[in-house]
């Protein structure tokens, strides 16, 4: 065979734009196709999960839930609940995507990873907005006081976040492998909830149960957005040694399993 | 500039592994259009997937030197659930291209107007492949990806469609995929031949249209399926879709046509007629061939395969003009011959046409030959395929051939069923025609197996 010169690629920056411009398109046409331009379109993105909170923190205050501190429920609910929103909801709309959009995969500049960070990037948002829209309610209100420190609470919460698209991005290649992450992902979501330290402050517990539930990750996180509103209130219990690596190899195991799928993958 | 090299794409199938491209390479420069001819499900459309990196290749190398455009055509290219104004949005933004211009070609292209504002899954499937087509354009690619553009609209929106594309674009370089190897002959000029896994490269057309013919030949018939077609009936009806899925049928009808616009009417003829040997009971291709043997000056075969289109279903109306212009021209009188109209039920009362005058004599006049005006003559007399059977008993030809051994291959087994034998379940039928003596007098054997049953002037004439 003769010597043939590879054919250039385009430069970094070029790939990089095309990027940037690929992930608002389908940003915006996630966006058009969930929520559409009826009612209030795409105003539902916050106020969905914004009317879960409200209700489980209603029903938290009616049952006059145990949650062991002398922390005001409401405030219990919104930290609590606003958490198990954010790492839930991400696999929850990563799991099938591929299958609904691999028309998409025709425009080549589109790749199976933009469509998963796509989704993953609407869920943060809307989760993240109903947060700090129903805090700053409360806080006009009176019903709760403003967060002690807010960096620690960005901190926690774009950790839960963090673990929640790693999650979210593994479940969602491999669901188009196998039905099965479908299946068992809902029971699976409903058995973490109480452990995931929505319901419970970590320092509430027995010490021996302590040791077991720190090694379910999104309780770190939702230990460190409590210890940032809350202050000295709570007892805060983490290891930032654990749950970084954590999620650094989960991140790994994400991009792995969706280059794997991608290889794979045959658009209709 | 494109370049694959030993390109290998595996797909993984639960009954094992299914090569689909083997070591395929090749260059494209611009101002290239490349027409891939291949059998059905030879790999062109996977090829053309490779190319435009919607999919990626086991093993070996796609590089791109030039923008290249995704399938063109292809409607699934957007989202269903979207109105065509925002899917012309997406598309815009995803190519960083200006809407308001977009907007406003696809508009004048797609001629959808208001229909821009609904959701695409409302659109009839002509106005999606406007719709495809139109977005297709308002991105200017270095090369084009074109599958299948033929499929559906009408002549006026391929017209349209050629101009920008060959006419606007014929600069650019272009990968084709077509059914109908005319189209790539008209519109390319480098061919390539996709089959068993290969890629065969060809600056001349007819070079590689032999060899594709050559390929398509040496290809068995494609696997029928004997449950769908139980009675005469249903094997009329399968027949349109069977001969769509019959490369063979479809080449020798491709051929009819070129052929036909050549105005070279007699090889026409042969072309259509030897295509209808593979599937007798397409009836369009009757009504191609009647006009055919017309231009030809062939009034009693023309005749014959008018009056068969009719009898297998084609609208009378569509015909009838012709039909009376031929019998004319034959010195008869028409309106002493109308059309016998189609008729659904058993296939005694059915209305017979060439294949069954055929499959009959085949029966009952095993060595005689049925001539073109005899051909005629039958079909225009009777009416129902019992009638038909009667009278050839009746004829002495089936008394002097009881004892004739037939021609074995001369024969379409099915056709032969669904007539002599639809009292009997499909399966039982099937074996007792494969079963009918190739050595030794076959009505007796036929007759014991109570061939023509339930047809009564047929029991009549027999007894």
């Amino acid at each position: 065979m003769p010597f043939l010169p590879p054919i250039a690629r385009p430069p970094l920056r070029d790939s990089l734009r095309v990027q940037g411009r690929v992930l608002v398109a389908l940003l915006l046409r996630e966006m058009l196709t969930r929520y559409g331009r009826h009612n209030i379109g795409f105003l539902w993105l916050f106020v969905e999960p914004m009317l879960f909170t409200l209700g489980v923190a209603a029903l938290w205050t009616a049952a006059k839930a145990y949650h062991g501190s002398d922390l005001p429920i409401v405030a219990f609910a919104l930290t609590g609940y606003s958490s198990v929103l954010l790492w839930r909801n991400m696999p929850g709309r990563c799991i099938g995507a591929l299958w609904s959009n691999l028309s998409l995969l025709y425009h080549r500049n589109i790749r199976v990873l933009d469509i998963y960070v796509a989704r993953v990037a609407l869920e943060f948002g809307g989760a993240s907005m109903s947060f700090a829209g129903l805090s700053v309610l409360f806080i006009v209100l009176g019903m709760i006081e403003p967060p002690k420190n807010i960096l620690e609470v960005v901190g926690g919460w774009l950790l839960i976040a963090w673990f929640g698209a790693a999650l979210a991005i593994t479940l969602g290649a491999l669901s188009h492998e196998s039905e099965l992450v479908d299946k068992l992902w809902h029971p699976a979501s409903y058995l973490i909830f109480p452990l995931s330290g929505s319901a419970f402050l970590v320092d509430a517990l027995p010490a021996a149960a302590q040791k077991y539930v720190l090694y379910i990750p999104m309780v770190h996180g939702t230990e460190i957005v409590r210890e940032g509103y809350f202050g000295s209130r709570v007892h805060a219990h983490y290891d930032l040694g654990y749950v970084l690596p954590f999620c650094l190899v989960l991140t790994f195991v994400a991009l792995f399993t969706t280059q794997w799928v991608a290889r794979r993958v045959v658009p209709e | 500039m494109i370049r694959l090299t030993d390109v290998r794409k595996v797909y993984h199938t639960r009954s094992g592994d299914n090569v689909v491209l083997d070591g395929v390479g090749f260059e494209l420069a611009m101002g290239e259009r490349l027409g891939v001819l291949g059998r059905n499900g030879a790999g062109k459309s996977t090829m053309v997937r490779l190319i435009s990196g919607a999919e990626r290749p086991t093993s070996g190398r796609v590089e791109r030197g030039m923008s290249v455009s995704w399938p063109l055509a292809f409607g699934g290219a957007f989202q269903p659930t979207l109105s065509g104004i925002d899917n012309i949005r997406f598309i815009s933004r995803i190519y960083a291209q200006d809407f308001q211009r977009n907007l406003a070609f696809v508009a004048d292209f797609s001629e959808l107007g208001a229909y821009l504002h609904e959701p695409v899954r409302s659109y009839s499937s002509g106005m999606r492949a406007r719709l495809a087509f139109a977005i297709s354009m308002i991105i200017e690619f270095d090369c084009f990806l074109i599958d299948e553009i033929g499929a559906v609209g009408d002549a006026r929106f391929h017209d349209r469609c050629n101009h920008e594309l060959f006419g606007k674009r014929g600069d650019r370089a272009m990968v084709l995929i077509s059914h109908d190897p005319g189209y790539l002959r008209d519109h390319c000029n480098r061919f390539a031949l996709l089959h068993g896994g290969r890629l065969a490269l060809f600056d001349d057309f007819d070079e590689a249209y032999d060899r594709f013919r050559e390929a398509i030949g040496l290809v068995a018939a494609p696997a029928i399926d004997r449950a769908a077609a139980v009675d005469r009936t249903a094997l009329i009806e399968v027949a349109q879709h069977r001969a769509l899925a019959d490369d063979r049928f479809r080449l020798l009808v491709r051929e009819g046509d070129w052929r036909r616009d050549a105005r070279d009417w007699a090889a026409a003829e042969e072309r259509y007629a030897a295509a209808l040997a593979l599937q007798p009971y397409q009836r369009s291709y009757w009504v191609q061939h009647a006009h055919v043997a017309k231009e030809g000056g062939h009034f009693a075969r023309a005749e014959a395969s008018y009056r068969t289109a009719c009898a297998l279903g084609e609208p009378a109306a569509d015909v009838v003009e012709h039909l009376r212009f031929v019998v004319a021209q034959g010195g008869a009188e028409p309106a002493a011959w109308p059309i016998h109209p189609y008729r659904k039920g058993a296939a005694a009362t059915q209305v017979p046409g060439r294949p069954d005058v055929d499959a009959l004599a085949w029966l009952l006049w095993p060595g005689a030959t049925v001539a073109d005006t005899e051909m005629v003559a039958l079909l225009r007399r009777h009416g129902s395929c019992d009638a038909l059977a009667a009278a050839m008993i009746a004829d002495p030809r089936f008394a002097d051939a009881a004892d004739a051994v037939p021609d074995a291959a001369d024969t379409d087994a099915e056709t032969i069923r669904v007539l002599a034998f639809a009292h009997l379940p499909p399966a039982d039928g099937a074996t007792v025609v494969a079963t009918l003596p190739s050595d030794a007098p076959l009505w007796p054997a036929a007759a014991a197996a109570g061939a023509f049953r339930d047809w009564p002037a047929t029991q009549r004439a027999l007894a």
